[in-house]
């Protein structure tokens, strides 16, 4: 996907959009192959030791539970090794022991389990990848289209792990951005419900987007690509920013 | 003269790069739940070659109603807003109120009616891991959960009898007659789709009293107050409790709970 360019721009030849701003802006990172978008390797504690370092995979985990129960309720950072998540507070019941602790999932506690996890290379659940061959397709990222998965059925997250009768606020606006740059002309859509599904309201705001109308500043497709913004999702977990038209269905 | 102008702009340059902040856009750390509520006092230490004092809200608001030390003693809503000084608590006031020897352990205590033990890394205790002081986990392990602060159910706890909340102290505290606390009311959202607040005066007045939110926080005129969820996130309005002691402005539907038709 290197070097990936986009027919976005218009060719007004505006300087705002021409050398290295250019090529900062439209040219995403590579993803890594559709099995292995979305794998994280947790090695804040083990690069230290002689244990091999977790392999977390996002769409073994997503099938089961919304993003709000483990980004929210059991505090997961939104950045590999920035959680603090140590074998005491696994143990414990905080987070991955707050389901894996053969109630919910195989326990941290049983020493038959601890390879399960501690497998120390990405491409631990490559196998386990074809259980979704018959989910919808996209073209990017890890190449499922979750959302219409989840309208179809094909998965039931669960909500909430600690409100039984947790029900999202169904806010549905539509919003559309307008562009800020000269020569371009695309405005991206964004669909509320669409993210309510899977994430609280506070996973967003205030953090990340503040509530203000046109009260977001800098909010430019370079610091989406840096991991800001939309990028704090859609680089590495969510479908990444090379699918263009699904936020900017208006591109020719 | 010319030099001078070029340091000046360069050294404001400087600033103004240094200033601008690089974590936008991206998420906060949340406090864990044992942190969710704990305050740093540093008016003084420091500078005193003591350790800054931990104040942890979970402690005493499983004894105490928010009204007592927030209202009777005079707490400010800010860390550092009420100038705390240790003449201050020697003289009866702030945390000397209860924290006597009498209500509680006071500076010092008698161990044994022999020898007399210093009470100060117990309050003064930033950066240290004093032995013996109360474990988060151990205490609170058997209390109702709820999904963010805390993770502690707090009204749910003092329903269930796990905490009985003290709203008078001896000698600090004044009793007066009740006022029935105001009908519940809606307070409606300005967003298509956002479902209203539904507020219980109830449920506040009977750990706030009414003098910690009104005149100050909220005018005690309905709807002469007028603030938006930016402000409550800022900490302002609901968000001088709720964004930083009571249950967080994450958990949206503990206040947004009316239907939306």
């Amino acid at each position: 996907m290197a070097g990936f360019l986009p027919s976005c721009v218009s060719d007004d030849g505006s300087e705002s959009m021409t050398g290295s701003k250019f090529d900062m802006v439209w040219t995403a990172k590579d993803t890594p192959p559709p099995a292995r978008y979305g794998n994280v390797l947790i090695t804040r504690l083990t690069k230290k030791s002689t244990h091999p370092s977790v392999a977390f995979s996002h769409w073994l985990h997503r099938r089961n539970y919304t993003c709000r129960v483990c980004h929210f309720e059991l505090g997961f950072a939104y950045k590999t090794n920035a959680s603090g998540i140590s074998e005491e507070k696994n143990r414990r019941g905080e987070f991955c022991g707050a389901c894996h602790n053969d109630r919910i999932a195989f326990s941290v506690l049983s020493e038959d389990n601890c390879r399960k996890c501690h497998s120390g290379s990405l491409g631990h659940t490559d196998e386990r990848f074809a259980e979704m061959s018959g989910f919808p397709k996209t073209l990017y990222g890890d190449q499922i289209n979750w959302v219409k998965a989840l309208r179809k059925g094909l998965i039931q997250p669960k909500q909430s792990l600690l409100s039984e009768n947790f029900e999202q606020i169904p806010f549905d606006k539509n919003l559309r951005l307008e562009p800020e740059w000269r020569g371009v002309k695309t405005r991206a859509f964004f669909p509320h419900l669409k993210h309510t599904e899977w994430l609280d309201c506070a996973d967003c705001h205030p953090d990340i987007f503040n509530i203000q109308k046109k009260g977001t500043k800098h909010f430019l497709m370079n610091y989406i690509n840096e991991g800001k913004f939309c990028g704090v999702c859609h680089l590495t977990v969510a479908f990444p920013i090379q699918d263009c038209r699904r936020c900017h269905p208006d591109l020719e | 003269m010319k030099l001078k102008a070029v340091l000046v702009v360069t050294i404001l340059l400087l600033f103004t790069s240094v200033g601008f902040a690089t974590n936008f856009g991206t998420k906060k750390r949340m406090p864990r739940p044992e942190e969710f509520g704990n305050v740093v006092i540093n008016n003084y230490s420091e500078k005193n070659n003591i350790a800054p004092v931990v104040f942890k809200h979970w402690i005493h608001r499983a004894k105490y109603t928010c009204r007592v030390c927030h209202v009777d003693v005079g707490f400010a809503m800010e860390p550092g807003g009420s100038d705390i000084k240790e003449a201050d608590n020697t003289n009866g006031l702030y945390c000397g109120s209860c924290h006597n020897g009498k209500e509680a352990f006071g500076p010092t205590s008698r161990e044994k009616v022999v020898s007399e033990v210093k009470n100060c890394d117990r309050c003064h205790s930033y950066g240290k891991d004093v032995k013996g002081q109360k474990n988060f986990n151990e205490q609170l392990k058997d209390f109702p959960p709820s999904r963010f602060g805390n993770r502690i159910d707090w009204m749910k706890a003092e329903e269930k009898g796990l905490i009985k909340l003290k709203d008078q102290v001896e000698g600090l505290s004044i009793k007066r007659q009740a006022i029935a606390a105001p009908k519940d009311f809606d307070i409606k959202s300005t967003i298509l789709g956002m479902p209203d607040i539904i507020f219980s005066h109830k449920i506040h007045a009977e750990i706030n009293g009414c003098e910690l939110c009104h005149p100050e926080v909220f005018s005690a005129k309905k709807g002469y107050t007028k603030y938006n969820m930016q402000d409550i996130f800022a900490g302002k309005y609901c968000g001088a409790c709720h964004a930083k002691v009571a249950f967080p402005f994450y958990d949206c539907q503990l206040c947004h709970l009316k239907e939306v038709y």
